[in-house]
């Protein structure tokens, strides 16, 4: 049977998912359907694991499904589904492009460091310190990569032809304010892709086998996965062709074995071959020679899911209630608002890999990612930034699309009376106060008229509270006019609350008037 | 009244002269003399029926605009809300106005707003973007300060200089479209507020006596019509208002050349005492329009 079209196959859904997947992650109009972006981060593993623990839904079609094919495939997410693994395969095609006479070579696999490195990273999630896993998941490195470094350039070419066009009044396509750049960010997600590009240049699927948490849970699972890669020992000749190809180097042509857990079945092997001695087949028929000593396969699931399984009773951390005797702003500043649908900033921050597809899905940007807001170990985990802009009443993105259930699915109904934080006025800063002058710029934006006006002096109205209603959306906020203190600000549930629907005081229907009133 | 009998007589001269092959069609000249009202008032009817009478009476659409002009209309797409919400423009009545521009002979009509919420919803949800693109005007963004241009304001006061939107500012013909509602902090959002979504930064008329803000941007420049939609009113929690119960059937519009007199007339549609809006009494003050509604040539239609 000629198994040399798989390679082609493999490569086809691998270019494929990461098209897809990385204008899925630019969408820089804000416009890439809703369903395609879960169906695609569905099938993200280690974002899957997190959220089943906390949702039951497409994750876990698509976590069962990863599975699955796995166990009949081996590791071909490694090869296909992950995007990172497709754009390492892309450094590495232009690495053989560039080096016509580059080989991969055999190489004895570190089970021991990869899989005590992935316990360690589920471990430091059981801990409530994320920012290992938030470094090291694959599918937030390339995320985050794409937003942080690459949607920028496209938002300024699209700006560029915006521009031009805007000059003979076409406005079809139109400008896209800037996210400031937290410069750590930036340093640490360059510095990231360096890494990858030189690790991937130098020593193929080195990272893959060595530090991905995703590669060790499916190298386990490739162990007893039912098709697998083997080397007819009758027709080899050992002559190294397919050991030269491999980049997760897990050939070994003069024992003519393989190192199942580290093969990510690239299909290059079986394309190679001159005398397709190297087959593509059920496990039954192979004589399996890999030694198991390592961790059992139990014991590391078992490890991997316990962090997860703390997280339901890890308790939560009461924020310091702040007695407001002068304006707390900058002190408020400093503390993160997490995102509607995260339950409280401990769930959120252990939960979320910074994937920040939020971030750049956001319509109204409200989602900036932070770099220490979330305290060590939450690294360039996005918080809500009032300055750049506020929540839109409406929507539900960041809670639909969210990979890892660090923020959970809502409906609008619900969405709507998620208090995520509260209002504080600080009278002394309003123009109201300070001026004696009309403002109202926060009641106008507030959607529940948690802020309202009330008589001051004279004709003048000033702002009044009602947080029963408030939901911490920040629009009153945004659009106070004071600087370099806002008049009123958010100060963040530590631990989301339900807010009250607004009260409803009915109109009249109809008032068409008889005669006019001038 | 003297400046119209001015009119008047002048019409009736130049009509008398056979000026008329100069200015327009003959035709037109005599109707002009029966349309020249200060502010039309319908009620009873849809937003763009109520359109097509009022403007009718006015004159029509031709007398505002001249062939191959660019317009910009500029209804309130403040927020992301539903047209039942009438927190912004009625939408029908935006695309029942880009029709009588293209007939009158615009050679292209622009529709936009500095919305509050969210842009991109604010046009989709506001059914502006659909009405706008049904009737073939260009919907333009003005998300972005890149579109906007710095203008001096020689008669303001407190605001003299300000950012305005670049195809507002190239524009030949600017229509206002507001629509009447309760606000928060001016107590009525109408013709003049509205203007407010021509500028980029507004957090510095907030900042700096808000009503008089208002006014001084009124002096820059007169909006060539007027035209407050007042179908649907919202009387509480404005300006986005939290649920259709804040809104009431008016079946309303005005429609004017004369800004202070448009805002006027709906502070008492609205059920309100004009004098009790400040910025309405300084516009007045300014001399950008008039208040003296009672002294001024009204035509009221009921549909």
């Amino acid at each position: 049977m000629n198994l040399k079209y798989l390679k082609k196959i493999r490569v086809i859904v691998s270019l494929l998912f990461f098209v897809v997947i990385t204008i899925m992650i630019i969408n820089p109009q804000k416009n890439f359907p809703q369903d395609i972006i879960i169906f695609f981060t569905s099938l993200q593993l280690v974002p899957s694991i997190l959220k089943t623990f906390f949702y039951i839904g497409f994750s876990t079609l698509g976590l069962i499904f990863v599975l699955v094919i796995s166990l009949l495939f081996g590791r071909v997410y490694c090869s296909s589904i992950c995007p990172l693994g497709t754009f390492q395969d892309i450094i590495i095609y232009i690495s053989r492009k560039i080096k016509k006479k580059k080989k991969y070579e055999y190489q004895k696999p570190n089970y021991l460091f990869h899989y005590s490195f992935t316990i360690l990273l589920f471990s430091g999630v059981l801990l409530g310190f994320t920012s290992l896993l938030n470094i090291f998941e694959p599918y937030s490195i390339y995320s985050r990569t794409i937003t942080n470094l690459v949607e920028p350039g496209f938002i300024l070419i699209n700006n560029i032809i915006a521009s031009l066009l805007e000059k003979i009044s076409i406005y079809n396509l139109f400008n896209i304010p800037l996210r400031n750049t937290n410069a750590l960010i930036f340093f640490l997600s360059s510095f990231l892709l360096v890494v990858i590009v030189y690790l991937s240049y130098y020593h193929g699927r080195l990272f893959c086998n060595s530090f991905c948490p995703a590669g060790a849970i499916l190298g386990l699972i490739s162990r007893t996965s039912i098709l697998k890669i083997a080397i007819n020992t009758k027709t080899c000749t050992e002559c190294g062709a397919c050991e030269k190809v491999c980049k997760a180097n897990c050939i070994d042509s003069e024992t003519k074995k393989i190192n199942y857990p580290a093969c990510i079945s690239c299909f290059n092997c079986l394309k190679v071959c001159p005398t397709d001695a190297v087959i593509y087949n059920k496990t039954k028929y192979l004589e399996l020679k890999v030694n198991l000593s390592e961790t059992p396969r139990r014991n590391f699931l078992k490890s991997a899911m316990m962090p997860v399984i703390g997280m339901l009773v890890t308790e939560i951390n009461q924020l310091e209630k702040n007695q407001v005797e002068k304006s707390n702003y900058f002190k408020i500043k400093k503390l993160p608002i997490s995102p509607p649908g995260s339950q409280s900033i401990k769930h959120f921050s252990n939960l979320c890999t910074a994937c920040h597809l939020c971030v750049s899905a956001c319509p109204t940007q409200v989602l900036y990612p932070t770099f220490f807001e979330y305290g060590l170990g939450g690294i360039l985990q996005p918080s809500m930034n009032y300055t750049a802009s506020y929540c839109n009443y409406d929507c539900t993105i960041c809670c639909n699309i969210c990979p890892t259930g660090a923020i959970l699915p809502q409906n609008q109904e619900n969405k709507k009376l998620i208090q995520i934080g509260k209002a504080e006025f600080y009278k002394y800063d309003c123009v109201v106060v300070a001026k004696e002058k009309e403002c109202a710029a926060c009641s106008e934006h507030c959607p529940t008229k948690a802020v309202y006006m009330v008589p001051y002096k004279g004709n003048l109205k000033i702002p009044e509270l009602n947080n029963d209603i408030c939901i911490g959306c920040g629009a009153c906020e945004h659009a106070c006019p004071t600087t370099p203190r806002k008049a009123i600000y958010i100060i963040p549930n530590a631990v989301h609350q339900k807010a009250k629907k607004p009260e409803i005081k009915k109109q009249e229907q109809i008032e068409i008037p008889e005669q006019f009133p001038f | 009244m003297k400046r119209r009998e001015f009119l008047k007589t002048t019409y009736k001269i130049s009509a008398l002269f056979g000026a008329g092959f100069v200015l327009g069609n003959l035709d037109d000249l005599l109707f002009a003399q029966e349309t020249n009202y200060d502010l039309i008032a319908i009620k009873g009817g849809e937003p763009d029926v109520m359109f097509d009478i009022g403007i009718e009476a006015l004159g029509g659409m031709k007398k505002f605009i001249n062939k191959g002009q660019k317009v910009v209309i500029k209804p309130n797409i403040g927020w992301d809300t539903v047209p039942e919400r009438a927190a912004n423009t009625n939408p029908k009545l935006v695309a029942r106005i880009i029709e009588h521009c293209y007939n009158a002979g615009a050679k292209e009509v622009y529709v936009l707003d500095h919305t509050c919420d969210e842009w991109q919803r604010c046009y989709k949800n506001s059914g502006i973007e659909k009405a706008a693109k049904d009737t073939k005007a260009k919907v333009v963004p003005a998300n972005s300060e890149s579109y906007y241009q710095e203008i001096e304001i020689p008669q303001g006061k407190v605001l003299k200089k300000t950012k305005e939107h670049e195809i507002i500012l190239s524009s030949d013909i600017f229509i206002n479209v507001p629509v009447l509602k309760n606000h928060g902090g001016t107590t009525l959002t109408i013709a003049m507020k509205n203007l407010m979504g021509n500028v980029w930064d507004r957090r510095y008329w907030h900042r700096n006596d808000l009503h008089q803000c208002i006014a001084d941007f009124a002096t820059y420049r007169k909006p060539t019509l007027n035209i407050v939609d007042a179908y649907r009113v919202m009387k509480t929690n404005g300006p986005r208002g939290v649920s259709t119960d804040d809104v009431t059937l008016m079946k309303s519009q005005l429609i004017s050349t004369d800004i202070v007199a448009v805002d006027t007339a709906a502070t008492k549609l609205f059920g309100l005492n004009p004098n009790d809006i400040r910025y309405i009494n300084i516009a007045a003050e300014m001399k950008i329009g008039r208040k003296d509604i009672e002294n001024l040539n009204i035509k009221r239609i009921t549909v």
